[in-house]
C-alpha cells in the first residue's frame, strides 16, 4: 500500500449567485459533499458531463478555492489548520493543467521565461541553475533546447500541451490536477500527450487527479474513476470493475452514449432523454431521477448515500434491483 | 446518378505564385439519402471543401474543380444569386458551435421562420404553424413557448436542435453537418446523433457529418473519407474501413484512440505532424511520418486509386500485407 497524499472528505462548495434587485441570493451547490483517497503514483479520473462540479472540484485541490465545508488534505497535512507559510508550501505541491494551451501560456514571455517562473518563485537557484533544470525538463517532454527562446504562438496545440505540462512538473509536485488537458487537441496529438502524462507519472511518481469527460481516455489512464452527477458523485471505485461492470444507471447511460469505433460490437444502447438540470433548482431526491429509466417513487423523496456494492461505492436506491 | 459531385477540387489561399493549397485533388460523390462521413485531423482540409461547395470561399481564395454538380446542376457555372436559391434550400449547413451560429438579438422563432420566409414565401399563421412544425420535429419540448425564447435562454443542445430546425426548413436534398456534436456532452452528442439519423432517414437527405471523431463517424455514416493535409487518403464503406484499413494514415489514426489500445501501457501514435504551407514534401504527403516509406513515395506522389474497400492514395496499401502496429516513440 503506497502513501495517501490527497485525501478529501465531505467535500462541499456552495457559491452564492445575485437573482437580481432586492431579491436576495440563491445558491449553487456546485460540489456537495465528495470524498476520496488518491495514493501517490496513482491516477483518480473524475468524469462527468459540463455543470457537475468536476472543475469545482479542481479549483479546490489545486487550493485556489476555499472549500465551504469539509476536511481536505495533502501530504497528511490539513489544508484548513494550516498556516500562511504551511499553506504556501502546499501549494507548492499540487499543480495543475488547463484545457486550453492556446490561453494557459502568457503570449508575451519566452517558454524557457515561464517555466523558469515556478522556480524564480519557489527556490533561490541562480538564473544558470534555472536556465538547466527548465532545458532537463523540456527534454523530458520531447521539446527542444532551442526552443527555450522561443514564444507561445511559434508552436502547435500539442507541443504547447507538453509546455503547459512541463511547468506543472518544475517544482516536482506530488499530485499534478489536470482538468481536460486533450480535449483541445486531434487524436494522434492527444495519444501523444497521454503518453507523455503516463511517462512522467513512471518518472516521478506523481499522483494525478484526471478530469475528463471523454470516458475512452479516462479507461486508458485511470487507476481509479469517480463519476459525478451535479456535485456529487454517483459511483466510485477501480477502472477495471467500474468498466466492466458500471452499477449506477448514470454510469450506464454515459458508457453506452460514448461513440464507439466498432458500435457493431456493442451490447447495450440505453436512451437518455433530457437535459442536465440546472444547479440552481436541483430535483429533489436523486437529482438523476428526471432522466433515469429505473426511477420510482423512491427516488424522487430520498437522496440516495454511496454505500459499497460489488467492490466499489455507488449512489443509489435501486443499485442491486436493476444490476441483477 | 449521385446527388453530389466533387471532382478533382482544389481550394487555394495567398500568393498565386506560391499558393497555399488547403484542398488538392479532392473527389467526393454523394449518393442520395446516404450518410458520407468526412475525418481527419485539424488543418486536413474538412471543412475548407464544404465551404467551397457551398459557395462561401471569398477572394482571395481559389476554387477550381473539374467538376463540381449537385442535382444535375453545375455549380461553378451558376451566377451567385442562382447560387443563393439552392444554398440554404436545398444545401443546408450546420454549424460546430450552436451559441455562435445562432443571432443573440432575435428570437429563435424569428430566426426559423426567416429561412421559410425567404425560401418559401410564407407568411402570417402559416408561417407559424410550419415554424412550430420544425420545432416538434427536431424534438423540442414545449416548442410553443419557446419560439419567443432567445438563444442565451437555451442550452447548447437545444441551441444545436434549433440549428437543425432551420437546417432541415426548406427539407434539403443534402444537409452539411461540421463538427455538429463537438461542443456538445456525451449524453446530448448521443441523442443529437440519434436525431440526425432519424432526420435523414424521414427526409431521405443525404447527410454530410464532417468531424474529427472516428467513433462517430463509425456509429453513423455508410461511407467515409478520411482526409489528410488536404487531400483524401482513403474512401471506404463503414465498417470495413475500421476494421482493415488501407492507408497507414488511417491505422495510425485507429492505433491513436485509447479505445483501441486497451490493457496496453502506451497508446501507439504518429511521429510528427501535418505538413504545411512552406514543408509539403514533394511525394506522398504522409512520407515524412509514415512507418511504412519506401524510396518511391517521396519521389513521387500517389493518385487515388480504387482498393478493395475503396479507393485509397498510397503506393503500397495496406490491406495486401496486414502488419502489426507497433508502438512509435513520442515524436519531437
Amino acid at each position: 500500500m503506497s502513501q495517501i497524499v490527497l485525501s478529501a472528505r465531505d467535500l462541499t462548495r456552495h457559491y452564492k449567485v445575485s437573482r437580481g434587485f432586492m431579491k436576495g441570493h440563491a445558491t449553487v451547490k456546485a460540489l456537495n459533499g465528495v470524498s476520496f483517497e488518491l495514493a501517490a503514483g496513482k491516477t483518480l479520473a473524475v468524469v462527468g458531463e459540463s455543470g457537475c462540479g468536476k472543475s469545482t472540484l479542481a479549483r479546490q485541490l489545486t487550493l485556489i478555492e476555499e472549500p465551504t465545508s469539509g476536511e481536505l488534505s495533502l501530504d497528511n497535512v490539513s489544508v484548513a489548520k494550516a498556516g500562511q507559510s504551511e499553506l504556501k508550501a502546499l501549494r507548492r505541491k499540487v499543480q495543475m493543467v488547463f484545457q486550453n494551451p492556446y490561453a494557459s501560456l502568457n503570449p508575451r514571455q519566452k517558454i524557457g521565461t515561464q517555466l523558469a517562473e515556478p522556480l524564480t518563485i519557489n527556490s533561490d537557484l541562480s538564473a544558470a541553475e534555472r536556465e538547466a533544470k527548465v532545458k532537463a525538463m523540456m527534454a523530458k517532454v520531447g521539446l527542444r533546447p532551442e526552443h527555450f527562446y522561443r514564444y507561445p504562438h511559434m508552436f502547435s496545440g500539442g507541443q504547447r500541451q507538453r509546455i503547459a505540462i512541463a511547468r506543472a512538473m518544475m517544482l516536482n509536485p506530488k499530485i499534478v490536477v489536470a482538468d481536460e488537458p486533450t480535449s483541445a487537441l486531434d487524436v494522434s496529438i492527444q495519444a501523444q500527450v497521454l503518453n507523455l502524462f503516463m511517462d512522467l507519472q513512471q518518472e516521478f511518481g506523481t499522483a494525478y487527479v484526471f478530469i475528463s469527460h471523454n470516458l475512452s481516455v479516462v479507461e486508458h489512464v485511470a487507476d481509479d474513476v469517480m463519476v459525478m452527477y451535479l456535485g456529487r458523485a454517483v459511483e466510485v471505485g477501480s477502472k477495471t470493475a467500474l468498466y466492466a461492470k458500471p452499477l449506477h444507471p448514470y454510469t450506464q447511460a454515459l458508457l453506452s452514449a460514448t461513440p464507439s469505433i466498432h458500435p457493431e460490437d456493442r451490447k447495450t444502447k440505453i436512451k437518455i432523454v433530457g437535459e442536465l438540470p440546472s444547479p440552481l433548482n436541483p430535483p429533489t431526491g436523486c437529482a438523476f431521477h428526471k432522466r433515469c429509466p429505473h426511477a420510482v417513487e423512491r427516488c424522487k423523496q430520498e437522496v440516495p448515500e454511496l454505500r459499497p456494492i460489488g467492490g466499489r461505492q455507488v449512489a443509489c436506491h435501486r443499485a442491486e434491483e436493476i444490476n441483477v | 446518378m449521385s446527388l453530389l459531385t466533387i471532382k478533382n477540387l482544389s481550394v487555394a489561399f495567398g500568393n498565386p505564385a506560391n499558393p497555399f493549397r488547403a484542398v488538392e485533388n479532392m473527389d467526393l460523390t454523394v449518393n442520395q439519402g446516404e450518410i458520407v462521413g468526412i475525418v481527419g485531423e485539424s488543418g486536413s482540409g474538412k471543412s475548407v471543401t464544404m465551404m467551397a461547395l457551398m459557395g462561401l470561399i471569398d477572394a482571395p481564395g481559389r476554387v477550381t474543380a473539374d467538376e463540381l454538380s449537385f442535382d444535375g446542376k453545375n455549380l461553378l457555372k451558376l451566377s451567385a444569386r442562382e447560387r443563393r436559391k439552392i444554398v440554404g434550400k436545398d444545401i443546408a449547413m450546420i454549424f460546430q458551435d450552436p451559441m455562435t451560429s445562432l443571432n443573440p438579438s432575435y428570437t429563435v422563432g424569428y430566426q426559423i421562420m426567416e429561412v421559410l420566409k425567404v425560401h418559401q414565401g410564407l407568411r402570417g399563421a402559416k408561417l407559424k404553424q410550419r415554424a412550430l412544425e420544425l420545432m416538434e420535429m427536431v424534438e423540442i419540448p414545449a416548442a410553443k413557448s419557446r419560439l419567443d425564447a432567445y438563444p442565451h435562454q437555451l442550452s447548447g443542445g437545444m441551441s444545436q436542435r434549433v440549428v437543425i430546425a432551420m437546417a432541415i426548413a426548406c427539407n434539403p436534398k443534402l444537409l452539411i453537418a461540421d463538427e455538429p456534436t463537438t461542443a456538445l456532452d456525451v449524453t446530448i452528442q448521443a441523442q443529437i446523433m440519434d436525431l440526425l439519423v432519424n432526420l435523414q432517414k424521414s427526409q431521405n437527405m443525404a447527410l454530410i457529418m464532417i468531424t474529427h471523431d472516428l467513433a462517430v463517424v463509425a456509429e453513423m455514416a455508410d461511407r467515409v473519407a478520411v482526409m489528410y493535409a488536404g487531400q483524401v487518403a482513403e474512401l471506404g464503406r463503414v465498417p470495413e474501413l475500421f476494421r482493415q484499413p488501407a492507408h497507414p494514415y488511417t491505422e495510425a489514426l485507429l492505433a491513436s484512440i485509447p479505445e483501441h489500445s486497451k490493457g496496453a501501457e502506451r497508446l501507439s501514435t504518429l511521429p510528427g505532424i501535418v505538413p504545411g504551407q512552406y514543408d509539403r514534401p514533394s511525394g506522398c504527403l504522409l512520407s515524412p511520418r509514415c512507418p511504412y516509406v519506401q524510396e518511391r513515395c517521396r519521389a513521387e506522389r500517389p493518385q487515388l486509386t480504387p482498393s478493395a474497400n475503396g479507393s485509397v492514395r498510397c503506393h503500397f496499401p495496406l490491406i495486401a500485407q496486414p502488419v502489426e502496429i507497433r508502438d512509435r516513440k513520442v515524436a519531437q
